[in-house]
């Protein structure tokens, strides 16, 4: 038996396509990480890059097919099955969605957590896309990559969350009249429909048509709000519905046990990723005990639909690098769950966006190497039962 | 004639050069040297935006708090972060206290860093024993004493507003730790319920020892102020997550129907910390507070 095992989305810019792309001069390390890490993860050809960045004044765009390449072999030297590009292409997963739609405007920079930041806009308008806004990279990645593609993108909810609403909210009369969760919804449903109907489903319908058969619907705002999860449940029906595809949603960092039991009603999703990791102990076991951070997934477990787990193992927001041994408890706990090892992928909590390259790719191989002695543990368990 | 001030507790959001300097910290671009240099900047003008504004206590912004409650746990012994939560129903998340022992102790004042001097009347924010103790199995009361009254003394502020998120969505419950929490500690108290709807617990909070307490009216109703309420009401009339800026004269017509129904101290606030919208547009909506302010005392003259 093998664990299917993958990313979850993003990985972080190198400076060499940062810099680049906002006109700044490379120094002699930005070259010197581009060569390393060409020969380090076999991107052929990546002499080509290292010339192109000593000449300088390098098309941003070339460069950051460059980067995507390198993402590409990134992940699959450390031994993933399943990968896409780091979202090398992307500004950030919320900014290139709402950059190729109309019906939004910015309204500057806000804080995620500690250093860590968004670009925020406002719905001032009805939603409607400007034009399919994965296409290009997913056709490059079709043409690069030797392992299967999942592709991620960014679901109606959390792009409804995570913005402003200037079309929906009234403008005055909100003031000390007591404007009730009731008004809030109503207007959240609105703006979040209109997404998932003019912004979402025709972006998913595009990919299709390209091929793309495994989508990943990101929502890390859905359970911001616990009474709007049916909305997020209805946006994702209403998103995938009728398509043809894989269909899996990631959720992060949250109170996990919100989600039950409005998820009942997504059985268009075949595929959960969460985190777990950052709930964790670092020790290692496999009873429940030994895992703290693991005890939702029998609600997981237990959806009539019988969906997958990508089960996070990984802490993206440490650069502690977890031993193998506790990446194979944490997948051989979750298969005594679940009873069955096929229902079980295995991936970090969330994209690895802020660790380094090199912090990223040691999870990523500690990740691999615990799914190996998982499969070991287990062919051992089963050749003498 | 009933008093009236204006004043912005919390957390003010960084300004794009700030936001870039910290990323490149955090990417080995830029030395601690050179992103001190901008929050001195940042802070500069949350300063003059103040002053500007008219506002009558000014506030330091915590520009280099992280969260609520960062500074105070990585200082305190028996105290450490846990688990990055989502703040609220909000996309911002912020490190959960953990206690590692049953009394923690702040071993010295938070330094100039954290509450940083300025040229006036001020305000310190720092986070209610109740918010401070939630998720541990502290008391309310153990906080008190054992940090934020260390934090408190020595102070030099005209009101230590007490930040409190949580309280109002937690509904109607028995204060009576919160109060006992509350009379453990020194200087003039404002206990802020941010970003709520307080109605269930307004009455009860109307009772514990301090001076004055906030309200969300985004999500509050008027009505829920209970008669004869007699402390400073920090009247949370700028939306700290909408990114619509207000209109002074419905502020200040809503603090006329205020005074109408009998409150005499009035603070015109924010309903929450001003980091939920981006700098340029809390400083639109500090200036349209002074300006509120400004329109209810010519109104009421």
């Amino acid at each position: 038996m093998n664990f299917l095992k993958h990313e979850i989305g993003s990985l972080a810019k190198p400076a060499w396509l940062v810099k680049t792309s906002q006109g700044r001069e490379l120094d002699e390390r930005d070259i010197d990480h581009a060569r390393e890490w060409g020969e380090k993860v076999g991107v052929e050809g990546h002499e080509e890059l290292v010339e192109l960045l000593q000449r300088g004044n390098a098309d941003p765009a070339e460069v950051a097919n460059w980067s995507s390449r390198y993402c590409v072999r990134l992940q699959e030297s450390a031994g993933l099955d399943v990968i896409w590009d780091g979202e090398q292409q992307r500004s950030e997963m919320y900014a290139w969605a709402i950059a190729h739609a109309n019906g939004f405007e910015p309204r500057g920079i806000v804080r995620s957590f500690d250093n860590k930041y968004y670009s925020k806009s406002a719905a001032t308008g009805p939603v409607s896309l400007r034009e399919p806004y994965h296409n290009d990279e997913f056709s490059f990645l079709q043409s690069v990559a030797k392992a299967r593609l999942k592709i991620p993108i960014t679901g109606a909810y959390t792009l409804a969350i995570w913005s402003y609403d200037e079309h929906h909210t009234p403008k005055e009369g909100r003031l000390g009249a007591g404007y009730g969760r009731k008004q809030e919804i109503e207007a959240r449903r609105e703006l979040t429909l209109d997404i998932a109907r003019n912004l979402i489903r025709p972006n998913l319908e595009a990919l299709i048509g390209l091929g793309a058969d495994w989508i990943q619907i990101d929502e890390p705002g859905a359970s911001t709000e616990a009474d709007e999860l049916d909305l997020f449940v209805e946006s994702f029906n209403v998103s995938v519905e009728g398509l043809d595809c894989f269909f899996s949603t990631h959720l992060c960092f949250s109170d996990y046990d919100l989600f039950f039991p409005a998820i009942e009603g997504m059985s268009g999703c075949r595929q959960y990723c969460v985190g777990f990791a950052n709930y964790d102990s670092r020790e290692l076991g496999t009873k429940a005990e030994d895992r703290p951070g693991y005890e939702v997934i029998t609600k997981f477990r237990d959806l009539p639909y019988d969906p997958i787990l990508g089960l996070g193992v990984l802490d993206i927001h440490t650069d502690y690098v977890e031993p193998p041994e506790l990446v194979r408890d944490r997948i051989l706990y979750a298969v005594e769950v679940f009873g069955d090892p096929a229902r079980i992928h295995v991936c970090p909590d969330c994209g690895l966006r802020t660790r380094s390259w090199e912090v990223a790719y040691a999870k990523l191989q500690a990740l691999a190497e615990g799914a190996r002695l998982a499969e070991e543990a287990l062919t051992r368990e089963h050749a003498s039962a | 004639m009933a008093e009236l001030q204006a004043f912005a507790p919390g957390i003010y959001p960084r300004s794009e050069a700030l936001v870039q300097a910290t990323r490149d910290l955090d990417r080995g671009r830029t030395t601690q040297e050179a992103v001190d240099e901008q929050v001195e900047r940042d802070f500069a003008e949350l300063v003059s935006a103040q002053q500007s504004a008219g506002v009558d206590l000014l506030a330091d912004g915590m520009m280099r708090w992280q969260d609520h409650f960062r500074p105070l746990l990585e200082a305190a012994d028996g105290l450490e972060t846990g688990a990055l939560t989502r703040f609220l129903d909000t996309n911002t998340f912020y490190r959960a206290p953990s206690a590692t022992r049953d009394e923690p102790k702040l071993s010295a004042p938070l330094d100039e860093r954290y509450v940083a001097p300025l040229p006036g009347p001020r305000l310190v924010t720092l986070p209610s024993p109740f918010a401070l103790t939630h998720g541990t199995k502290l008391s309310p009361k153990t906080v008190a004493e054992g940090v934020l009254k260390p934090a408190i003394e020595g102070l030099d502020a005209e009101l230590i507003v007490l930040a409190e998120p949580f309280l109002a969505r937690e509904g109607q419950r028995d204060l009576s730790d919160l109060a006992e929490a509350l009379e453990a500690l020194p200087g003039k108290l404002a206990l802020w319920l941010e970003f709520g709807d307080a109605g269930k617990v307004l009455a009860e909070t109307a009772q514990l020892p301090v001076e004055g307490i906030g309200v969300d009216f985004y999500a509050t109703h008027l009505e829920d102020v209970p008669s004869g309420f007699d402390k400073l009401l920090l009247a949370g009339v700028v939306d700290a997550r909408n990114s619509m800026p207000e209109e002074p004269r419905e502020l200040a017509a809503f603090a006329e129907r205020l005074r109408e129904r009998g409150i005499e101290r009035i603070a015109l606030v924010p309903n929450g910390d001003l980091q939920y919208v981006s700098e340029p547009i809390a400083r639109e909506k500090l200036s349209r507070l002074g300006k509120a302010k400004t329109a209810t005392t010519e109104a009421a003259a």
